[in-house]
């Protein structure tokens, strides 16, 4: 039987991994210690020497010295590129904190978010988007809309007129564009209509000369007030989220009846006015000739209300500064 | 509209319900709540007591020294008011007691006078606001008894938003009405019937217009002017009527009371025959805030013989007021026609609780309990004679029956009422009616006049049923998924160009007539006819001087150069293309990109923009626009472009001219554009088809040319995509570099076989075929090739 000491050749590979300084040297101690010209080659030759019976131990012997060295050599290559690439990472400590701030948002306006997301809202349930024009004849403003001549809404010191008869003006309301819609458009309908409306104000923390709205209107055969409460719980919940409580109160307005004012529990309990709606009133329909098998409900909704309310902004007049602080934020 | 708890317990038994609940059923019957208080006395152990002897202080001359009985006891105490003499009933702060916001009092020594407390005036008891002085109480009141049980001191006001449809709720019996309803209550009938006892001197009539459906008048005499009892002053105060005196207060409480709006007169300012017209144009009235007032044909008036003497429910005249010497009255109960009241209120800016009334209705049949109950106020007082009432109505209003399908309920409502509940609502709210098994016949009563049709007797049982007790169901449109061109297109934009940095904004549709003329003169500014201010007179006809106003202000403000957009309209005085009567509206996009934009990194570079950075967002917004020059006011001469899409103009482009942007004092210069979104269709957009992808590896070439100074690249860069047009190509333009002499132009091709790879020799000949058709199709000449084949 041979005497190598394998033990030996183990304990120098060891010493001769641990001084390996690049990765490439490993591919050399492979061929050293198991290629063609190593001392276990050398063995492996000698082994037709021996007796069928020593062959097979000193045989199986060498196997198995052979497997050691294999893995070893590997292993060793593993750990030396782990090592490699852990200390390269361990090099790069960037301060984390230092670009952790949130200056830019959307880019997009805060008010056209909210009309998005509310006309989104409404797509979901059948709804499209109408619109119509902002200078708008008296009669579309108010007449089509059942306000009476005398009414204090016309009076100059709260709407803005632009001809001396006091026939054209800057909508009030973009409920305006229920008729131009219904004018146009058989029915059914199922529209919204966000848009600017403008009132005699000046432009300071709590009023603006112009706003924006979204009207909703939906004509139907055999539409109800239960659907309008529906319709109207449904947006509240998805635009608020579903814990929001609301309630419905009487209100008047020309164009609706029975008319109501929708208002939400605000987290701190108090009850907040959101959206004026109310089942059409017959006579707005007759004055666009729809026959009396339909009727239907309508809604006017503030958008800067939404977005005051959504991101508790205090002031109006954030919305039309465009300073980027605030455009920023959004 | 301001009402007491302790005021509708008048007309139904409240006082046991709480204020809660109260709250609950006001809001559920529509009444808004703006404001709640709950009232408790600001003051503690304040006593009743009379004055018995009033004398002079030795030392001081501004105050005096009074003798105080309180019942059990008499105090000296030293007061500073005049306003009261020998027998004056008075509250007493004796020491240990408190006045308002817990001011203690205790013996006190002023100017060598020992003072046991003070004497209190309604506004040191935070009563109302008085500095006539001492608050006088009624002689009868019980000396030393506790201030706070002679009058309701322990009270709720609430203030409340009544809709403009219910002119009938503006007062205390209105909302009981309402309430009497919501909570099973009897309404209590309040007004006693009158005995005159003289003759009445002036003769009124209601005129020959139909604006004056009642007159009446009810004449006093042997009266005092002095101040009204404490509950009609603590009412009136607490709901925010100045208490002035007795005649003054019981005509204003008449009106919280039951609605009537009352006027006096003093009597004997009277001469002939009282009666209502319309005024003469120009014809003049001195009302009592001493004002000539010059008339129109539209005012109402009250006349004595023809001559006007106050202006019909908005104001009295000033020549027969009633003053300190009035010893006689004659007090007006009438019903004038609402639109001719708000014309006169509204046109003289004169707005008071009686015309408020007057222009939202008020009840027909209600003159006559008006005057009875300002009678009953006074005699309650005083002793006084009075003349039976002249009532001179025309009784020319009056409500039909009216009858409809008791489905149409639930066809409106969505829900069946029950018929019982039907007919205990309409007895509440005294509407006579008829509910059967089909049908529900109805007629309003005098003081609803917004009761008109079946839809509105509909709405008033929703409303007592409370609109939160339907049920709720959600109907679906026949619209799903399709919010339409207008929309889709703004989404489009908002989407693209947030993308690329720039910053949506939304300004005011107002604007100077400067700003207008500066980049659209060729416009016609619609014009406010009321504006808000000389600024805001025009509505803007481009949205450039806004994107402008913002960048500088940002700039300015913050530090800040960034890109900006808006979507909205603009305006013009030309026709409407689509509707009659209004002005042209083109819902527009404007563009601005500065010269020098700010990188929002911690860096802070600065990125450098030219025209190039403005046509390109045009051409990735509108990828088969072309450009076309075109010199306009407010542009750069070179930098001027119509943008056009299908050769129809969609808007126009450039750069703004040095001479306003010198003008505007900006230092850098500013890239603008404004684009009409209505001349081009969202589908237009999108019609399009994928570019496939090829399977084989590119050739890239980097060729640069000598080229003229007005070359146009994108001529090259299409002749060679013609000349590739099998291929799947990207050309560029990576380089263009001018001097006096010279300009090059570097383009990059980067093209793919989609059948095979080329071969070295395959893709020389490319190059060279490429470079030659170029050559000779225009005055260009290549300066080196960096053939780089991969």
């Amino acid at each position: 039987m041979p005497e190598l000491n394998f033990d030996k050749v183990l304990a120098s590979l060891k010493l001769r991994l641990d001084d390996v300084l690049d990765e490439s040297e490993f591919d050399e101690i492979l061929k050293e210690y198991v290629g063609k010209e190593s001392l276990l080659s050398a063995e492996r030759k000698n082994l037709s020497n021996l007796s069928n019976e020593d062959k097979k131990v000193y045989g199986e012997t060498l196997n198995n010295v052979n497997k050691s060295i294999v893995t070893n050599i590997k292993k060793a290559k593993e750990e030396f590129i782990n090592n490699k690439y852990a200390s390269l990472e361990d090099e790069e400590n960037e301060d984390i904190t230092i670009d952790w701030i949130t200056n830019t948002g959307t880019h997009r306006h805060i008010l056209s978010q909210v009309m998005d997301e509310v006309v989104n809202i409404f797509a979901s349930i059948g709804y499209k988007v109408a619109y119509g024009p902002e200078v708008e004849t008296s009669w579309h403003n108010f007449d089509a809309l059942n306000t009476p001549d005398w009414h204090p809404a016309r009076y100059e010191s709260d709407t803005l007129y632009t001809d001396n008869d006091l026939e054209t003006l800057l909508r009030t309301q973009t409920s305006t564009v229920q008729i131009r819609h219904m004018e146009e458009n058989d029915p059914p309908v199922y529209i919204v209509a966000p848009g600017r409306v403008f009132r005699s104000d000046q432009l300071d923390a709590t009023h603006s000369p112009v706003f924006h709205q979204l009207e909703g209107l939906a004509v139907d055969k055999n539409l109800k007030f239960t659907d309008l409460k529906g319709t109207l719980e449904y947006f509240v919940k998805q635009f608020f989220g579903e814990d929001i409580e609301t309630k419905f109160i009487p209100h008047f307005f020309p164009f609706t009846e029975p008319s109501a004012e929708v208002l939400v529990k605000w987290k701190n309990g108090e009850w907040l006015e959101i959206l004026g709606c109310g089942m059409v009133d017959p006579n707005v329909l007759n004055h666009v000739g729809y026959p009396d098998e339909y009727q239907g409900f309508a809604w006017g909704v503030g958008i800067e209300r939404l977005a005051m309310l959504k991101y508790q902004v205090d002031h109006i007049k954030n919305f039309y500064d465009n300073d980027l602080r605030f455009l920023e934020q959004f | 509209m301001k009402i007491l708890k302790s005021w509708l317990n008048d007309w139904i038994d409240i006082e046991a319900i709480s204020t809660d609940d109260i709250s609950e059923a006001l809001e559920s019957l529509g009444f808004e709540i703006e404001s709640r208080t709950d009232k408790t006395p600001n003051y503690k152990n304040i006593t009743v007591g009379k004055v018995l002897e009033i004398y002079e202080h030795p030392n001081a001359d501004k105050v005096r020294i009074t003798k105080v009985d309180v019942g059990s006891k008499t105090y000296e105490i030293v007061c500073g008011a005049w306003n009261f003499d020998v027998g004056a009933v008075v509250p007493v702060a004796l020491p240990k007691s408190e006045i308002k916001d817990g001011f203690k009092i205790d013996k006190r020594d002023i100017r060598g006078v020992e003072s046991n407390g003070m004497i209190c005036s309604a506004s040191e008891l935070d009563l109302w606001d008085d500095h006539a002085g001492i608050l006088k109480l009624s002689d009868q009141t019980k000396l030393g008894s506790d201030f706070s049980k002679i009058y309701n001191s322990t009270d709720t006001l609430w203030e409340i938003g009544v809709t403009p449809n219910r002119g009938d709720c503006m007062s205390h019996l209105g909302i009981a009405r309402e309430l009497s309803n919501y909570f099973n209550l009897t309404l209590k009938e309040n007004s006693q019937s009158l005995k005159s006892n003289i003759e009445s001197v002036i003769k009124v009539n209601s005129g020959k217009i139909k604006a004056c459906n009642s007159y009446q008048s009810i004449e006093i005499e042997n009266f005092t002017l002095s101040d009204s009892n404490l509950n009609i002053r603590y009412r009136l105060s607490s709901i925010g009527v100045r208490v002035i005196n007795n005649v003054v207060d019981y005509t204003n409480y008449v009106l919280h009371d039951i609605g009537q709006p009352l006027h006096a007169f003093d009597r004997d300012k009277l001469f002939g025959t009282i009666s209502v017209r319309f005024a003469k144009d120009n014809e003049k009235l001195k009302t009592l805030d001493e004002q000539e007032r010059k008339l129109t044909s539209e005012d109402l008036i009250i006349t004595d013989n023809d001559k006007p003497i106050a202006l019909a429910g908005v104001m009295g005249g000033y020549d027969t007021e009633v003053t300190d010497t009035t010893t006689n009255l004659l007090i007006e109960s009438a019903y004038f026609d609402k639109v001719s009241i708000m014309k006169t209120s509204r046109r003289l800016n004169l707005i008071s609780d009686a015309s408020i009334r007057f222009e939202r209705g008020i009840d027909f049949n209600l003159q006559k309990q008006g005057l009875q109950r300002f009678v009953n106020l006074f005699e309650n007082d005083q002793d006084i004679n009075y003349s039976s009432i002249i009532d001179s109505s025309k009784n020319g209003i009056f409500y039909e029956s009216i009858s409809f399908d008791k489905n149409e309920i639930e066809q409106i409502l969505g829900v069946e009422l029950d018929d019982n509940f039907i007919r205990n609502t309409l007895i509440k709210l005294q509407i006579e009616s008829d509910v059967s098994d089909k049908k529900i016949k109805f007629k309003s009563p005098s003081w609803r006049y917004d009761l008109e049709r079946p839809v509105d007797l509909i709405e008033e049982l929703a409303k007592h049923y409370g609109f939160n007790n339907f049920k709720s169901t959600l109907p679906i449109g026949n619209n799903l998924n399709s919010t339409g061109d207008y929309w889709d297109k703004r989404l489009y934009l908002s989407e693209k160009l947030s993308s690329t940095n720039f910053y949506e904004i939304q300004t005011l549709s107002f604007t100077d007539s400067l700003s207008n003329e500066l980049f659209t003169p060729e416009k016609k500014s619609v014009s406010v006819i009321n504006p808000i201010d000389q600024t805001q007179e025009n509505l803007r006809t481009n949205l450039l001087t806004s994107l402008i106003n913002t960048y500088r202000f940002n700039l300015e403000s913050n530090g800040k150069s960034h890109r900006y957009y808006e979507i909205n309209n603009v305006y013009d005085d030309s026709k409407h293309k689509k509707f009659k009567m209004i002005p042209n509206q083109e819902y527009s996009l404007g563009l601005l990109i500065p010269e020098n934009e700010t990188v929002e990194d911690r860096k802070r570079k600065t990125k450098t923009n030219n025209i190039n950075t403005l046509a390109n967002v045009i051409k990735n917004l509108f990828p088969s626009s072309e450009l076309e020059h075109l010199s306009r006011p407010g542009f750069h001469k070179n930098y001027s472009y119509l943008i056009k899409l299908d050769n129809k103009i969609l808007g126009f482009m450039g750069k703004l001219s040095y001479k306003i942007q010198s003008e505007l004092e900006l230092h850098d210069s500013l890239y603008i554009a404004q684009i009409n979104t209505e001349n081009f269709n969202f589908d237009q957009l999108k019609a399009f088809t994928y570019k496939p992808l090829s399977a084989y590896p590119f050739i890239k070439f980097d060729l640069s040319f000598s080229v003229p100074n007005d070359f146009q690249a994108s001529n090259l860069i299409n002749c060679i995509e013609s000349i590739l047009s099998d291929n799947e190509n990207n050309i560029s333009i990576f380089d263009n570099f001018t001097n006096e002499k010279t300009r090059n132009l570097g383009i990059r091709i980067v093209t793919r076989s989609y059948e095979k790879t080329y071969t070295e020799t395959e893709s020389t000949e490319i190059l060279e075929m490429i470079v030659k058709e170029a050559e000779s199709k225009f005055k260009i000449k290549l300066n080196k090739k960096d053939e780089n084949a991969t």
